[in-house]
């Protein structure tokens, strides 16, 4: 466990691609804000749920630049425990969550992978943004996550998602893909900040060998989509070898080009060169969101188009 | 001696509910139809797929055949059960299309409803048809129930 106290020296790695890297470690003392998306397709008047909230001493007001989000106060209000979240009105997620499915821009009557979807507030997201009209494919590999996005998707009434199992890297072929949505598994630097009972939420990636594992992810989700099609890579962690490096990566053994985004959110460009190394000129089309300039969890969106 | 942790099983072998025939869909979009006034047309983007006890509805996809090559674990909402020889609307679907039912709508109040979640049987006399409900309460569908004359049964999860 990374103490509040060596965070200084674990991110001063970063110190020259994190802007006003000073204030990026004061925000780290700050609890992350509460925020929750509005599920449309079953709640059929937002002020049913804000009512709700207020009853039980909670307020809850809509973010202007992003769609179906509200920001609630207190930030320690239990959101899990209402009955606006038990009838799945609510899905409790962070704003920049919602970022990597902007990103998808997904549409009604694609075929969409989200091939690390546990606990699906991305599929959700899919599912809620194509009025329950996209086809979804939910994939995790580990049974134990599997049941938790299908008690969400239960919860949240999502009728077009169907569930898998398999571990992304081998990932069957045979479907042919609109888009593939890679929320890879990474080190969560982006998260890491002093929590809501003054506990770290950093998690220490051990000896896994993470880049490994996005890279063997990414290629395949790559191998899964038409020609023509997008993949959406995203991690929250700030580390380049868990982001620009993987895509660069991709983008060495594949024919594909990155494509700019609009997002709702401050961001900065990708990275082109990292320890030395050059990388491939389209990942300033990346976009880098920090933990500070957002209120919200560090975030890497890279949106490919797959070019043969 | 420790008792064996249990294990949920995966089934390898898993494979595809069965798509309905067109009567099979008939019967229970009219089913919804008829009990709760939901029109048949509001389903038109689903398919209606079938298990042993169970109704799925699940989005058209372009092409089925392809995503019939996975090894599925879910499909799409759980919608209707069989239930001996009878249809039963799931809490899930109605929590979903509940709020478009125009008959057999129960409106309880915040402590009705409590007691019901409480008790799964309450006195209640409504002019309503014998047979499943849809309970609401403040305008949040909460799921079914079972009227008869004189007495609510609770089907909430």
């Amino acid at each position: 466990m990374l103490t509040l106290a060596e965070a200084p020296a674990y991110f001063e790695r970063y110190r020259e691609i994190i802007p006003d890297f000073e204030r990026f470690l004061e925000h780290l003392k700050e609890p992350l804000p509460l925020y929750f998306r509005l599920n449309e397709l079953k709640c059929p008047d937002p002020e049913i749920v804000i009512r709700g909230l207020a009853r039980q001493g909670a307020r809850a007001e809509p973010v202007e630049r992003v769609p179906n989000f509200y920001r609630v106060e207190p930030r320690t209000f239990p959101l899990g425990n209402t009955e606006e979240y038990y009838l799945g009105y609510i899905y409790p997620m962070t704003l920049n969550s919602s970022l990597p499915v902007i990103a998808l821009d997904p549409q009604p009557g694609e075929v969409i992978l989200d091939m690390c979807a546990a606990p699906g507030s991305k599929t959700t997201q899919i599912a809620q943004v194509t009025g329950d009209q996209a086809v979804i494919v939910a994939n995790d590999r580990r049974l134990d996550r599997l049941t938790a996005l299908v008690a969400n998707l239960k919860r949240l009434g999502i009728a077009c998602a169907m569930t898998t199992l398999y571990r992304g890297e081998e990932f069957p072929h045979g479907v042919p893909f609109d888009k593939v949505l890679v929320d890879a598994p990474c080190s969560g630097e982006g998260r890491y900040r002093q929590g809501y009972e003054g506990e770290l939420l950093y998690q220490k990636e051990g000896r896994t060998n993470l880049p490994a594992i996005q890279k063997g992810l990414l290629v395949r989700a790559f191998d899964l989509v038409r020609v023509g099609g997008i993949v959406v890579y995203s991690t929250c962690t700030i580390n380049p070898d868990e982001n620009e490096m993987v895509v660069d990566y991709l983008l060495r053994k594949r024919q594909g080009r990155i494509i700019e985004c609009h997002y709702p959110q401050p961001h900065h460009p990708g990275l082109t060169e990292w320890e030395g190394k050059i990388l491939h000129p389209d990942l300033k089309k990346a976009a880098r969101f920090f933990p500070h300039e957002t209120d919200s969890v560090g975030f890497f969106v890279a949106k490919i188009e797959r070019l043969m | 001696m420790a008792k064996k942790a249990r294990r949920k099983r995966i089934h390898q072998q898993a494979v595809w509910p069965r798509t309905t025939s067109l009567e099979e869909r008939e019967a229970v979009l009219s089913f919804w139809e008829e009990r709760f006034g939901i029109p048949k047309e509001t389903f038109d983007p689903y398919l209606l797929l079938a298990t042993a006890k169970n109704y799925w509805l699940f989005v058209k996809p372009p092409d089925l055949k392809a995503l019939q090559g996975l090894r599925v674990q879910t499909t799409g909402l759980l919608f209707t059960r069989k239930v001996s020889r009878w249809l039963k609307p799931t809490s899930t679907a109605l929590q979903r299309f509940g709020h478009l039912a125009t008959k057999n709508v129960v409106q309880l109040s915040p402590a009705e409803l409590d007691r019901l979640r409480r008790e799964r049987k309450i006195s209640y006399e409504a002019p309503l048809e014998e047979g499943y409900v849809v309970i609401s309460c403040e305008g949040k569908v909460w799921g079914c129930g079972l009227y008869t004359p004189g007495k609510l049964i609770s089907y909430l999860p």
